[in-house]
């Protein structure tokens, strides 16, 4: 009995424990073992001047959710799409606010699954958005739609590229192209502009936005005349590609497109010039990002993909956005997904600006469906009318050293789908 | 007479219960309505792993693929066959959670035949590479949604938090009954010595492929329910670290206790949401927490190990040692104010409330290894040998 | 499509050679980090979750050592020499050596009377403090990756098994000049300003002999039976097979591995034996942790891995996996199910169904637990969980 007696205490010392502990961090006291090195290296985190700060939900302020991937597989897309948010937020605060009212920005984390995605959404709601903001993936974002979908909360999506969302056009919208436009664009600019007639096409096979990437680049290409040679899949975290890039050179392709993102691309096309595949390389925006440059090494360079803007492009807004970057986070957007997420941040104050009522979600929803010819960093965007897609020029871009160098715009209406 | 009272007396107050629970639920919004309902789901699938790895001792480390196959096999059959049926609320979802549950058997069916011949971590792996089979399978399937996922068609999408929690009571029953009649002993015979069990008589491999097929099952039905409350179900939903996070729930809870499963399948759910609130913590601090909280564990570890006296002294040892590690984060947290460095750092408590939710399982195992309930259930005789009063036991001991 | 039909006109028979090559590259890999979970629990009966992070910690190291030596984000520096290459390995070794002991004093030490599957929780435990920790410290958005430029040896080893077609040379070096001729009449053009269809006549002009061109220098390449192996590949393939001469040499020959494989065999009895069963299992873990170290630092040298701290997971599922099909515990069974690994997925991508390259690991795994239920070099025993 007496065992049964200390094993209880036991229990309840590790509950109090546990509880005391949580309860002290919640207090702002903090707690938890960091790993090794823990005290060393916090610069990576400490040397942006832009933090999410204070959470609480505050009645006088105007409340815009996000719902980022902080946690988990999409981290560095999500941590993106947080500081672009941060960025545009504290730029209507600086400047006066939404009519005088301030604007604040609350953050869940989706831990990168659509689970709790859905739960972050909720969360934000009953929090009082009135409008809200994520994600960077398709699957997630189909979930925080259905948790808006029934109080008709307004969801702009940063990186959704999927052309089916539930609740598209109605209370979803968002600020990037579908892969209905990015795969025929790609497709268009290797069929005309690089004459190839024989692609063979790599997709990661884990990722929705990678195997619908690939897709549509199949369809436009072979509608135009290409001949779709082979596909070979890979999923997201595979580090050797050998054997299918193998498979791919027997098939004698002249270019390959490449839908995923850049973590995998760049070591796929550094491997490819190891197996003698000689080939022009060709992607979606997955590839945005400094670090391909680095992974991808010599091979990468002289590789195109569809891009919403370019470092070096001369518009003002491109400007503006990567000056303050460099101020807040210093550096540039790691991925796209930086810009997307001030557009999508953007477009949502755009919408509140414009609305009758900025506690309203139906009124902000009503405003936000209006949007006209927003000058987003990634191109104009305009929601009225367009079934929740912005019609927006898509850019070819090509890999050098020094960065990305445009090499051609599409218009919407130039595409062969 | 008095036994069958008593049973139907906890029927009906059980199902009170949970419509109590329904309307409490909806009043507070959709937030905790979610909550709930993931809750319930959450305990379901502890304590159905519990019957596989506490009760019957078989080692499996996939059961989020049941959980999935359960998801997919109603979602769908609702897309695809329910309109057509003419059943409309409770009774629908209870046929596609039978549904989801008749799948997930199968599977469990098939994920234990191998079992027979494999044991402790081989199985393990098999159960692991059953999940990843099930999730590439999905992904490459068209109908199935593939890498996107399967929208559910919204006139299936049913809010029943009454049901799920149901259907996590029925669980709970299905073990306890097997635990407190001879129907289980075979089972806890195969969980100490399988060898022993079979010489005297236990049918091994019926006690192992039925343990799996009502586990499987289990894991299915909540399966289904998720499917038709979320509405969108994907392979990134049932990753593989979704089935750790359940064992986790069985070992931390107590292996073999259903009561420590079930409870710690709810709190574990609920750490991470609660840790959504934490206010953002200064590098100074969290450095001092750690120091603090490393040697207020190893302290506690040192009196757990070495002092035998009395649990009064005991307990108040504990609580010095407690606060004496509160002091210490105070004063340490004081002393790294002034490193720059440190003090300017800071953690957004969306990026710690993972480490945390995993410190804690660190600790609470060093701690107490056994789980947090041990081999103990819930019962008000053991709540009255707890106060120290002499009750004749009833279950099975173990 | 019938499915009999493409399952045949999948098979490339020509590139069956060099497939196999890539199926022994991948396998080295597995085989190398399943060495440190097969050594673990060999002597500890734990299934060391964490060792796909330690594998993690090391990819890190080796970037932080080649940012220290200049080799970072868009660095000037030229190509190194093979010192650097060294001082990377040395670093991740010694670094995750560290990782390993500590984790084992720390965590699992606590644990040993414990029953196993407390310990393993507490590894899962660990596994998930190191990702999620990491993610608070390290460098992970965007994930950067080594710069190629310190690995000296990115050329790559050829071996002619059938010669090819000399006729397409002299094809080759006419359609270049083509090429080169219409590309500089395409520049001309489109600097100059010139209307838009003469452009567009030049431009299609210059990428038909562009695409004469690739065609037949591919064809040349095609032609006859190759094998490529990029030195940087064989340079991990070999430092696999030496480390794990070098370890079975250890085990096999030497009193510590005399040791080793007494703790394994009875730990109680090891202990009575005058066995410093402690001293024995740091030195395991340090072993497995270093040869961890050795492969993160190739891995992400010599293949170009962009890093988070998610990068452990995969290699350390997989190698767990190839562990326990070899037989866990067994060193030769280890490097055996790596290598199977490497090559069955190989065949599935060869065969065209790279798909569900992983879903048929798996089915061979079971497939062969099925036969031998305590893998393939492995005895099963009975034991409990």
């Amino acid at each position: 009995m007496n065992v049964k007696l200390r094993s209880a205490a036991f229990s309840a010392v590790a509950c109090f424990v546990l509880g005391g502990l949580l309860a002290g961090c919640g207090s702002g006291g903090g707690s938890s073992t960091g790993d090794t090195g823990g005290t060393s290296g916090s610069s990576s985190t400490s040397g942006s001047t832009l933090q999410p700060g204070d959470q609480t939900p505050d009645p006088n302020k105007i409340k815009i959710g996000l719902v980022a991937s902080i946690n988990g597989d999409l981290k560095p897309w999500g941590m993106d799409s947080q500081n672009g948010a941060l960025l545009a937020v504290d730029e209507i605060n600086k400047a006066g606010g939404i009519n005088g009212k301030q604007v604040q920005l609350l953050i869940e984390d989706s831990n990168s699954t659509p689970e709790q995605g859905k739960t972050a959404a909720e969360r934000l709601i009953s929090k009082g958005c009135v409008a809200v903001v994520g994600e960077v993936a398709s699957g997630i974002t189909a979930q925080i739609a259905l948790a808006a979908q029934e109080k008709k909360i307004p969801v702009v999506a940063v990186g959704a590229t999927k052309t089916e969302l539930p609740g598209i056009g109605q209370h979803v919208f968002r600020v990037c192209y579908t892969d209905d436009l990015q795969g025929p664009v790609m497709a268009t600019f290797a069929y005309e502009e690089l004459g190839l007639r024989n692609v063979a096409i790599v997709t990661d096979n884990k990722q929705p936005y990678s195997t619908y990437l690939s897709k549509t680049f199949r369809d436009s290409f072979e509608k135009q005349g290409g001949k779709i040679v082979d596909e070979q899949f890979y999923e997201s975290k595979q580090t050797q590609f050998g054997p299918l890039l193998t498979n791919l050179k027997a098939k004698n392709p002249d270019g390959l497109f490449l839908s995923g993102y850049f973590t995998e691309v760049g070591p796929i096309v550094r491997q490819a010039a190891e197996a003698g595949l000689n080939a022009k390389f060709l992607g979606g925006d997955g590839w945005d990002s400094a670090e391909i440059l680095t992974s991808g090494g010599d091979a990468i360079l002289g590789g195109f993909f569809c891009n919403h803007y370019n470092n070096q492009e001369d518009r003002p807004e491109v400007k503006t956005f990567l000056e303050k970057w460099q101020a807040a986070f210093g550096g540039v957007p790691g991925t796209t997904m930086g810009a997307l997420g001030y557009d999508a941040v953007g477009v949502a104050i755009d919408g509140l600006k414009r609305a009758s009522d900025v506690n309203s979600a139906e009124s902000v929803l009503a405003a936000i469906s209006e949007t006209e010819g927003f000058a987003g960093v990634s191109g104009v965007i305009t929601l009225k009318g367009s079934g929740g897609n912005p019609d927006k020029r898509a850019l070819v871009v090509k890999l050098a050293k020094e960065g990305q160098v445009y090499e051609k715009a599409y218009e919407v209406s130039e595409v062969k789908r | 007479m008095k036994f069958f009272a008593v049973r139907a007396g906890s029927i009906a107050l059980a199902v009170a219960a949970c419509f109590a629970l329904q309307s409490f639920a909806i009043g507070k919004g959709d937030l905790v309505f979610r909550l709930v309902f993931l809750a319930g789901l959450y305990v379901t699938l502890a304590v159905s792993l519990n019957l596989i790895n506490g009760i019957t001792g078989q080692f499996s480390i996939g059961h989020a693929a049941f959980y999935m196959v359960g998801a997919y096999g109603a979602g769908y059959t609702a897309n695809n066959y329910a309109g057509s049926w003419g059943l409309k609320g409770p009774l629908l979802m209870l046929v596609l959670l039978l549904i989801g549950a008749v799948v997930a058997a199968v599977a469990g069916l098939v994920v234990g035949l191998p079992s027979l011949r494999l044991r402790g971590d081989y199985l393990a792996v098999v159960t692991l590479g059953f999940g990843e089979i099930i999730r590439i399978f999905v992904q490459n399937s068209p109908p199935l949604g593939g890498a996107y996922g399967l929208t559910v068609d919204a006139q299936f999408k049913f809010k029943y938090v009454w049901m799920v929690w149901l259907l996590a009571i029925l669980c709970i029953a299905v073990c306890r009954n097997l635990l407190k009649t001879a129907h289980g002993l075979p089972f806890l015979a195969v969980r100490e010595d399988e060898i022993a069990s079979s010489a005297m008589g236990v049918n091994v491999t019926r006690v192992k492929v039925t343990a799996f097929v009502i586990g499987s099952a289990f894991a299915g039905a909540a399966g289904a329910m998720l499917a038709n409350f979320d509405g969108f179900i994907s392979p990134t939903s049932f990753p593989m670290e979704l089935s750790f996070t359940i064992l986790t729930m069985v070992v931390l809870g107590g292996t073999g206790s259903i009561t420590g499963s079930a409870l710690a399948g709810g709190v574990l759910f609920y750490i991470p949401e609660y840790l959504r609130d934490l206010k953002p913590v200064s590098g100074s601090s969290l450095v001092a927490a750690v120091i603090a909280v490393i040697a207020a564990v190893y302290v506690v570890k040192r009196i757990a190990d070495h002092y035998h006296g009395d649990k009064g002294k005991r307990a108040a040892l504990y609580l010095g040692t407690i606060i004496a590690g509160v002091v210490l984060q105070i004063i340490l947290a004081a002393v790294f104010k002034n490193v720059p460095s440190l003090a300017n750092a800071n953690f957004e408590a969306s990026k710690l409330r993972m480490v945390i939710f995993s410190s804690t399982l660190i600790i609470l195992m060093l701690l107490r290894p056994q789980g947090v309930f041990a081999h103990h259930e819930f019962s008000w005789s053991w709540i009255q040998r707890l106060l120290g009063k002499k009750v004749p036991t009833t279950a099975v001991s173990v | 499509m019938d499915l009999g039909v493409s399952l045949w006109a999948a098979f490339e028979l020509s590139t069956l050679p060099q497939q196999v090559v890539n199926g022994l590259l991948l396998g080295a890999i597995y085989a190398l980090i399943a060495l440190g979970y097969t050594m673990v629990y060999g002597v500890l009966r734990l299934i060391n979750f964490a060792h796909g992070e330690v594998f993690m910690l090391g990819a890190y190291t080796a970037l932080f050592a080649s940012w220290f030596l200049g080799y970072g984000k868009g660095s000037s520096l030229e190509t190194s020499g093979p010192l650097n290459l060294m001082i990377l390995l040395i670093a991740s070794m010694c670094v995750c050596g560290i990782v390993g002991v500590a984790i084992e004093r720390f965590a699992y030490r606590p644990m040993r009377s414990q029953p196993r599957i407390a310990a393993l929780i507490t590894a899962i435990g660990v596994s998930l403090l190191i990702q999620y920790g990491g993610a608070l410290v390290l460098p992970i958005a965007p994930p950067p990756s080594i710069n190629e430029k310190v690995n000296p040896y990115r050329g790559v080893v050829t071996m002619n098994l059938v010669g090819g077609d000399p006729q397409l040379l002299e094809g080759y070096e006419k359609a270049k000049i083509e090429f080169e001729t219409t590309e500089k009449a395409w520049t001309e053009a489109r600097a100059s300003k010139q209307p838009d269809d003469v452009v567009r006549a030049l431009r299609d002009k210059k990428n038909d002999a562009d695409r004469t061109m690739g065609d037949l220098q591919r064809r040349m390449d095609n032609s006859g039976v190759k094998i490529r192996i990029p030195q940087g590949q064989l340079i991990m393939f070999g430092t696999t097979i030496v480390l794990m001469i070098m370890l079975t040499y250890l085990v096999m020959f030497t009193a510590v591995g005399r040791a080793m494989r007494a703790v394994s065999h009875d730990f109680d009895s090891a202990s009575l034996m005058g066995i410093n069963v402690g001293k024995i299992v740091t030195i395991t873990f340090l072993i497995g942790s270093m040869l961890a170290g050795a492969g993160a630092m190739m891995n992400a040298t010599f293949l170009g891995t962009p890093l988070t701290t998610f990068f452990g997971v995969m290699p350390g599922v997989k190698a767990f996996v190839a562990a326990v099909l070899g037989g866990i515990g067994n060193i030769p069974g280890a490097v055996l199910g790596g290598f199977l690994m490497g090559i069955a997925e190989t065949a599935v991508i060869w065969a065209g169904y790279g798909q569900y390259k992983d879903a048929i690991a798996f089915i061979v795994l079971i497939v062969v637990l099925l036969f031998r239920p305590g893998g393939l070099l492995g005895s099963a025993k009975v034991e409990k969980v």
